[in-house]
């Protein structure tokens, strides 16, 4: 038998056999790794609009029309209290750090107030830029109002918009900044309404 | 060679990052902290062992012109399905080590043990060298990633251990810091290493002179 054709034919047969275990293993883990995103999602959702008991993904065509004039918008939830009523919003947003993207949750309030933020994906330095993770960055969001463009600052912040940043992590604090205002402009121009 | 020497082999004498210096790119980039650090250690030590277990079984059937082909696809195997599995069930862990697991398939510590020993030997002798050598690779990277994020954090895998007072030293968390602690552990490592050779030649100079 030509050599070529039999060399060919036993990579073949090795990359078969691996393709049949990737595609076992992939069979056994999809289902639990969805489960587990969307465990991650919905509990990062509890923790930005804690008062909300029951979250709901807006109107389809609403959040078409959002996306198609803001890219970074992944997903955008409604959070209801107990009797039904919309109690806030929580926005997904992408944004581009230091160490490639960041998916940052935003809540927001009816009453226009930041509720929480929290970083649920990024690539950022561990032990700089990754302490955006940290509760304690987290926090520093919390109860700013959405009229005003949040500001990063290197000092104690003295103004209600401003907030300040990771020690040597500029440009994460920037990047996470980025992503809340993003969410409070969408917040302001469509859903306040 | 014994089985246990083998396992040494790894652990010690032919340790991959003081004495090898191979796996350098990731060994530098993931030791920020001692639990990635430990993480990445076994991760690698898992594809090591499976990789070289099933090297080894087929190595009389691949043909000596498409090896490196074949180690490939058996390495990039395992590492997805380890990828997959982390994903599913340590998704913590996996979005800490994220971009690094993927980056195993061109570890060389594994193809250098798939071309210079798995592919030689059989599968028993094969598993001990990939469980020396995966430990032997976590245990430096340990070391490495607890000095970087003591010094770089104050902390110990995350459990503070500095006083609050402690200014962190930047430098040793960012990449030039990886560069010159693991240049310092080399130096130690290899300093220790040829002492205990002197001692041991010493001894056996001693025992034949004295015969």
């Amino acid at each position: 038998m030509n050599e070529t054709l039999k060399l060919g034919l036993i990579l073949l047969l090795i990359t078969a056999v691996s393709a049949f275990i990737l595609a076992a293993s992939n069979n056994a883990t999809s289902a639990k790794i969805e489960e587990a995103d969307k465990i991650a999602n919905d509990e990062a959702r509890k923790e930005t609009l804690p008062d909300a008991k029951d979250f709901e993904p807006i109107d389809k065509e609403k959040l078409d029309s959002i996306q198609s004039s803001n890219e970074g918008v992944l997903e955008i939830f409604e959070g209801k209290d107990e009797s039904g009523e919309i109690v806030g919003y929580t926005l997904k947003n992408l944004v581009g750090g230091f160490g490639g993207d960041i998916q940052v949750m935003t809540g927001i309030s009816v009453e226009g107030k930041i509720t929480g933020m929290k970083i649920l994906s990024h690539s950022e330095t561990p032990g700089l830029g990754a302490k955006a993770e940290e509760p304690e960055f987290q926090e520093r969001f919390k109860g700013i109002p959405t009229e005003n463009d949040l500001v990063i600052v290197k000092e104690s912040p003295s103004n209600n918009n401003e907030v300040e940043a990771i020690t040597s992590a500029t440009i994460t604090s920037n990047a996470v900044a980025d992503g809340v205002n993003l969410a409070r402009e969408i917040y302001n121009s469509q859903l306040s309404k | 060679m014994k089985l246990s020497e083998t396992f040494n082999n790894g652990l010690i004498k032919e340790n991959p990052i003081f004495v090898q210096l191979v796996g350098m790119c990731s060994t530098l980039a993931v030791t920020t902290s001692a639990k990635n650090g430990l993480a990445m250690g076994l991760a690698v030590t898992g594809v090591l062992v499976g990789s070289n277990l099933v090297i080894s079984l087929i190595r009389n059937v691949i043909p000596d012109k498409i090896r490196i082909p074949s180690f490939i696809v058996v390495i990039a195997t395992f590492v997805t399905m380890i990828e997959m599995f982390m994903k599913a069930y340590a998704p913590a862990l996996y979005s800490a080590l994220g971009l690094f697991i993927p980056l195993i398939v061109v570890n060389c510590i594994i193809f250098a043990r798939a071309e210079s020993f798995a592919s030689k030997n059989k599968p028993i002798p094969a598993i001990v060298d990939g469980l020396g050598m995966g430990l032997g690779y976590t245990v430096a990277l340990i070391i490495l990633a607890s000095i970087r994020e003591l010094l770089g954090a104050g902390t110990l895998f995350e459990h503070q251990i500095m006083g609050a007072g402690y200014q962190p030293v930047l430098i040793a968390i960012m990449p030039p810091g990886a560069f010159i602690i693991l240049g310092i552990l080399i130096g130690i490592f290899n300093k220790v290493r040829m002492n205990n050779e002197e001692k041991k030649a010493a001894q056996e100079e001693k025992a034949t002179v004295e015969a």
